[in-house]
């Protein structure tokens, strides 16, 4: 079966001051299918929001595709005019972000935004959205909803409103879903529900997940495939099981060696170094050079790492690849 | 790894719904309004001010422009506040130049905000070429001195009271684009634009229902603001002589009366201090708007 999203190559830059671009996303590669999820981890910084967004086509000023290829189901997202590409928004992919207290619009009550976006992508009537957008909220399990359809976003918990926020998303009936850390700023409980409630609607609508999350239990858990990005650069992909159970690349085991016990809705620390397990920081946008990104910080790096550019990402066994020069040494 | 199954069916949150429905945050800001006290002092004053001349002339049933006796009569029985120089009835010029006044102020004020919306709205919104193009003409009218603009606008097509009402807002509509354009480009990166945007929001949506309804209380603060501006403006443009002759307003009996101030002080000082009122209830309602549409700000004080 084909894949329902190919990146390939994709490279994203920043325009800077000077007119300079600098890479912000370099080389990457990925796919995602239907019904399947596909995990994007790493730390902050790293470019995973940019990598979704480049999806969607809605970079941020400033941020530009300097090459590579999105297909999504045989369309080259890159070169749709941006009316195809509108109307692909919501009905061929949709996006939840990271903070469901400000991804609602303050002035409209949650059933009219949700039958807003029924009316955009079916044609709806007012009074028939506004009944599929009951429905919906059904969907996404939201007790009493009669009196929250007509709530305002200020009206709801952090929880409720990231599930209306999943709600629109879903209206559209989108082939490929983003989400975007969508549990970071919620309480531990309440994301283990709602990881629970994106597994099970995808299991309901055969939907594409690309999920970027910090929570490796969770990518143990839901996460078909999984990459792992440093400083814009995949430093490791391979199948999730295989891969968090037998990480090979030196910052990934770091990542993993700071998740004691893998358990759902267990959330990384923000800043990860904090641990001990991984000292330093990613290196800033500019500050990239040619060779392992990850050479700064890594415990493993000898003079072979120091003396070549950033090894290939390549496979050490089906399923699995690793971008490190000693990844067999570290294997073994 | 079984957690999924096993915590399918969902724990339900505690609800967390407000005993009272509802309220749309409209109707929140109008209850916070009628809580402000200088908005209520001020709509209380606007309101006896737009009656005044909407049911003075049943009242007072005399003609502004008609000479009702000899000039500066002092007031009296017969003219309650007196004569001007030419003998019209004060209080007569009072309710009639109220209307003219008032709706050139309002008109003008609309003239300005839909100018200032459109020129904002777009120019914030889409960015880049358009917004430096906007941006551009923008600062071009901003340079101008409005007075002397605006006379020079009413001099090339005439002292009509319609060409002075189009002038006002031609001059003044740079303020409120420069908010629009500021409060779209602060809201156009906030998450629920986005948000609207990946569910295939199309841009006049975006505008019109995402951004525009976010972005219209503090322009509603200058709108109302707008319209003192206005009045002033109206009374500015009649004190230099550039008033609508034909059409009585407070403005035109100021610039008219303003060379005999010392023989008869009633007909400066009655529409001068009703363009005071006037411009002082606008100015207590647009506070007003503003602790309901800033509760944040209302909170802290
Ligand atoms: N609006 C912006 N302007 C300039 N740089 C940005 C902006 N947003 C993000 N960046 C930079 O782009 C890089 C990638 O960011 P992002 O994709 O948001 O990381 P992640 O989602 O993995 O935390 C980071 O180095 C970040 O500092
Ligand atoms: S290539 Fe060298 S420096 Fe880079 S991760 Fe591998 S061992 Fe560490
Ligand atoms: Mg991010």
């Amino acid at each position: 079966m084909g894949a329902l999203l190919q990146v390939e190559s994709l490279n994203v830059g920043l325009r800077n001051g000077a007119g300079v671009v600098v890479p912000v996303i370099e080389n990457l590669s990925f796919e995602v299918h239907s019904g399947r999820t596909t995990a994007l981890v790493g730390e902050s910084g790293c470019g995973k929001s940019m990598t979704a967004l480049a999806i969607m086509r809605l970079l941020p000023e400033d941020f530009v595709i300097t090459g590579g290829r999105i297909v999504l189901e045989g369309e080259d997202i890159l070169s749709l005019s941006p009316k195809r590409m509108r109307a692909l928004r919501g009905n061929g992919m949709s996006m939840i972000f990271q903070e469901p207290m400000t991804a609602l619009n303050p002035l409209f009550t949650v059933g009219d935004q949700i039958a807003e976006v029924l009316r955009w992508h079916q044609g709806l009537s007012a009074s028939a959205a506004h009944a599929q957008a009951v429905e919906f909220l059904r969907a996404v399990q939201i007790p009493a909803l009669e009196q929250r359809v007509n709530a305002y976003p200020h009206q709801l918990s952090g929880g409720m409103r990231q599930r209306v926020m999943i709600a629109m998303a879903l209206a559209g009936r989108p082939k490929l879903l983003i989400a975007d850390e969508p549990t970071t700023a919620l309480d531990v409980t309440v994301q283990a529900q709602i990881f629970d409630l994106l597994a099970k609607l995808q299991q309901d609508t055969g939907t594409a997940v690309l999920l970027i999350t910090h929570d490796l239990g969770a990518v143990a858990e839901l996460a078909d495939d999984v990459l792992v990005l440093y400083a814009g650069r995949c430093i490791e992909s391979g199948a999730s099981a295989d891969l968090v159970g037998h990480p090979r690349h030196p910052y990934t085991r770091g990542l993993l060696g700071c998740v004691p016990h893998l358990k759902l809705g267990q959330r990384m620390p923000a800043v990860w170094s904090d641990l001990g397990e991984i000292a330093g920081m990613v290196p800033p946008l500019g500050a990239r050079g040619a060779d392992c990104a990850f050479l700064a910080r890594c415990r493993d790096a000898s003079d072979v790492c120091r003396s070549r550019p950033q090894p290939m990402l390549e496979p050490i066994e089906t399923d699995h690849a690793v971008s490190c020069w000693r990844k067999s040494e570290i294997a073994a | 790894m079984t957690t999924l199954q096993t915590s399918t069916p969902l724990a339900i949150e505690p609800l967390d719904l407000p005993a009272r429905p509802a309220a749309s945050p409209a109707r929140a800001a109008l209850r916070q309004f009628l809580r402000s006290p200088s908005g209520v002092i001020g709509l209380c004053l606007l309101i006896v001010l737009v009656l005044g001349t909407a049911v003075g002339p049943i009242l007072y049933p005399v003609d502004p422009l008609d000479l009702v006796g000899g000039p500066f009569t002092p007031p009296s029985a017969d003219a309650w506040l007196g004569t001007d120089y030419l003998g019209r009835d004060v209080l007569a010029g009072l309710i009639y130049g109220g209307r003219a006044t008032l709706t050139v102020g309002a008109v003008a004020a609309l003239i300005t905000i839909a100018i200032g919306l459109t020129v904002g709205a777009l120019s914030g919104f889409f960015g880049g070429a358009v917004d430096a193009i906007l941006v551009k003409l923008t600062e071009f009218f901003q340079i101008l001195p409005p007075l002397l603009f605006a006379m020079v606008l009413v001099t090339l097509f005439g002292q009509k009271l319609t060409t002075i009402t189009l002038a006002i807002g031609a001059v003044s509509w740079t303020s409120a684009a420069r908010l629009t354009r500021a409060e779209f480009m602060r809201l156009r990166n906030l998450d629920f634009v986005k948000a609207a945007r990946t569910a295939g929001a199309g841009n006049a949506h975006l505008i019109l229902r995402v951004l525009l309804p976010n972005a219209l209380p503090p322009v509603i603060v200058s709108a109302t603001l707008a319209i003192g501006v206005a009045i002033l403006f109206e009374g500015g443009l009649s004190f230099l002589g550039l008033g609508d002759p034909n059409v009585m307003s407070w403005g035109l009996m100021l610039g008219q009366n303003r060379n005999y101030v010392l023989d008869a002080w009633w007909a400066v000082t009655f529409p001068g201090a009703a363009i005071f009122l006037a411009v002082l209830a606008i100015s207590l309602v647009g506070d007003g708007i503003n602790d309901a549409a800033n509760p944040r700000l209302r909170r802290r004080t």
